[in-house]
């Protein structure tokens, strides 16, 4: 009985210690050990900082690889054969351009995250410009970088919401240099407020289209709900100081009026504002300061004068900051309580005195 | 017809009283010639034949009565007619006058408060079935220059028409109409039996009338800024139109509201005019709205009339005037 007992405690154990050797197995040496042995294979010429290739139309780009940065990034645990599957043969000559979609798709067993960017960024304007042949037309390593791709918490990622306007800058340069002095790039790349917009806070990221598509979160008419986003949050307002709520009063305005019930020639936020170009009210280079004013309101009401400075835009009748507007609705407002009481109360009486002697008279 | 029916009832009362004679006569004699009774008695038994016969009379007067209602009922229509005599109250020019008032107003509510309501689910309706704010501008404006249009004409009327100067006379407020004002609420609060007496126009007209005026000035002059906001802006400061703006958008609810509740409960839905008082349509009141609601002004022409003729002419003074 005993040497029984003793046999199958030494099994067990013995089937406990190669579960456990397996586990082992896998934790020091799997998957993962075996991917990095197969990029050993491409580390050995890419890890030297001075590869290049010419390309044929005389440029020359670097073909190095930072595998310590790599293997920081959301990728280290893919092999680069996984993304350039066309690197079979040494030497790895005339490789295609990745296509993420491989692994980026709805639906998708990769453990690729589970969104469909691909096909938002396919009906996108830049996707549309790629299918139409466009070479500039960036595709998805142009934006989030190829080799180093990070989470977009990540300071060094180039979709970091402080990095955005660099990354989109690649392109739109001109666009980027007044967005970098204007008081949104400001204060998110001097002051490092997070709340102010990027450019994709604007205009979408994967899904952005032409200003002038009635989808585009930017498009005239809808523009005003972008804005909203952050000029409307009363959070944000009292944060940072904003002295009125310039959404609910454009709303209020005949132009918010005119605009949402389908005008097409009447003036939205960047209409007075600028888009890109956007400082604040007291400052010169400001489309709203003081001496631009009637410029800017010229470009719709021809002739404007310095009166159009005269007086605030964005006023709310409600609020005593409007001055002899908010006096002026206070007026009315009781003017029409008073009169409409004593009318109502009058036109009660009378009817009841009619009921009365109506009564009076049947008896 | 009245006449007639009295003979009828004095005829029937007078075969009464003969009757109740004979039968008197006739009881009096058979009781003292055979029976002896004590006098007594026999007045109490006269007493007793006397109601029986009155109260078969009755009956038989009931029932002729009842013979002669049908004819009773048979009045001509034309009689009646003859006695309503109607007072002319609104001239031709005065109603026409009030049209373009009510149908530029109509037009200039019905365009102007979805934008005013613009967050509602109705003004999104409206401009889209009419094809958007631009119509509705359009229209607006329309009905602008109705409104604009008739305040200078009624202006003029004033100026240079007698009826319009008569009339404006006639408009003016005179501490009478807060007297009346006093009286009338005494009168609905119950504490004094008697109506305030009135003339041609009630404290009530008049301030429907001066409340226009009011209007005109605001709205008038607020949309005119708005509407040649250029221009405006060239001699106001942005305030000046802000100011117009919030006028215009008030004064326009204020407006609204008194023609719905106020105006539609005295010309409309007051018991006494529903479902509406006729006279924006033929300019008339009859004799009775006359003397319950402009006392003064009827007892007047009645005076004047009595001067020109010693006998009032029935309906001469309705054509006289027009």
């Amino acid at each position: 009985m005993n040497v029984d007992i003793k046999a199958s405690q030494m099994k067990k154990s013995s089937v406990f210690l190669i579960f456990f050797c397996f586990f082992l197995f896998f934790c020091l040496s799997g998957g993962r050990a075996q991917e990095v042995a197969s990029n050993r294979e491409c580390q050995k010429c890419h890890s030297n900082p001075n590869l290049k290739k010419n390309l044929p139309d005389g440029k020359v780009i670097s073909e190095y690889v930072d595998f310590e940065l790599f293997y920081r990034s959301v990728h280290k645990k893919q092999a680069c054969v996984y993304c350039h599957i066309d690197a079979t043969n040494f030497p790895c000559k005339n490789l295609q351009k990745v296509n993420c979609q491989r692994c980026h798709y709805k639906g998708n067993l990769a453990g690729a995250p589970d969104i469909n960017k691909y096909k938002e960024y396919s009906e996108s304007v830049h996707g549309r410009a790629l299918a139409l042949g466009d070479v500039k037309a960036p595709m998805c390593q142009d934006c989030h970088g190829s080799h180093y791709i990070f989470d977009k918490a990540d300071t060094l990622s180039r979709t970091n919401k402080e990095n955005i306007p660099q990354t989109c800058g690649i392109c739109h340069l001109n666009i980027y240099t007044v967005y970098e002095a204007s008081v949104h790039g400001e204060a998110l790349r001097k002051e490092h407020i997070l709340a102010a917009p990027s450019c994709i806070d604007c205009h979408g990221e994967h899904d952005i289209k032409e200003h002038t598509d009635p989808k585009s979160s930017v498009f005239l008419t809808r523009v005003s709900a972008t804005c909203a986003k952050c000029h409307a949050n009363m959070e944000l307002i009292k944060k940072y100081n904003i002295p009125v709520e310039p959404v609910e009063t454009y709303k209020e305005s005949f132009h918010g009026v005119a605009i949402k019930f389908g005008a097409t020639t009447v003036a939205n936020c960047t209409s007075c504002h600028g888009s890109h170009a956007i400082f604040k009210m007291d400052d010169p280079r400001s489309s709203i300061y003081k001496d631009n004013i009637p410029k800017t309101c010229g470009k719709c009401h021809p002739g404007a004068s310095q009166n159009f400075a005269r007086g605030r835009i964005h006023v709310n009748p409600a609020k005593k900051e409007a001055g002899i507007i908010y006096y002026v609705s206070r007026f009315f407002k009781y003017l029409t309580m008073t009169v409409m009481l004593s009318l109502i109360i009058y036109i009660i009486l009378d009817l009841r005195k009619k009921i009365i002697v109506r009564r009076k008279g049947e008896e | 017809m009245s006449s007639n029916k009295k003979k009828k009832e004095i005829d029937s009362a007078s075969t009464i009283e003969k009757l109740q004679q004979e039968i008197e006569q006739e009881l009096w004699d058979d009781l003292t010639k055979d029976v002896s009774l004590t006098p007594h008695l026999t007045e109490e038994i006269k007493k007793l034949v006397k109601e029986r016969a009155r109260e078969e009379l009755q009956k038989e007067l009931k029932d002729r009565y009842a013979k002669l209602k049908p004819e009773k009922v048979e009045i001509p229509p034309e009689v009646k007619k003859e006695e309503e005599r109607m007072y002319s109250r609104l001239s031709l020019n005065i109603r026409i006058q009030h049209v373009i008032l009510m149908i530029s107003t109509l037009i200039l509510i019905i365009t102007g408060l979805p934008i005013k309501f613009h967050d509602s689910a109705w003004a999104q309706f409206f401009f889209s079935a009419i094809g958007g704010l631009q119509t509705g501008r359009i229209l607006h404006r329309v009905g602008a220059v109705g409104l604009i249009g008739i305040a200078l004409y009624h202006l003029m009327f004033l100026a240079f028409s007698r009826e319009g100067r008569e009339i404006f006379r006639e408009l003016l407020p005179r501490p009478k109409d807060l007297k009346d004002l006093w009286v009338m609420l005494n009168y609905l609060l119950g504490r004094k039996r008697e109506k305030a007496k009135f003339g041609k126009f009630t404290y009530v007209e008049k301030f429907d009338y001066w409340a226009v005026y009011w209007g005109m000035v605001v709205m008038v002059g607020s949309g005119l800024i708005l509407w040649f906001l250029g221009i405006a802006l060239s001699i106001f400061p942005k305030y000046v139109a802000d100011i117009a703006r919030e006028a215009h958008s008030d004064e326009a609810l204020l407006a609204t509201l008194a023609i719905i509740i106020w105006h539609f409960y005295n010309a409309h839905l007051n018991p006494e005019k529903f479902p509406m008082n006729r006279s924006w349509l033929n300019g008339k009141v009859s004799e009775k709205e006359m003397e319950k609601e402009h006392f003064l002004e009827w007892v007047e022409i009645q005076k004047k009339e009595e001067m020109v003729t010693d006998k009032p002419v029935e309906g001469t003074v309705a054509e006289q005037k027009e």
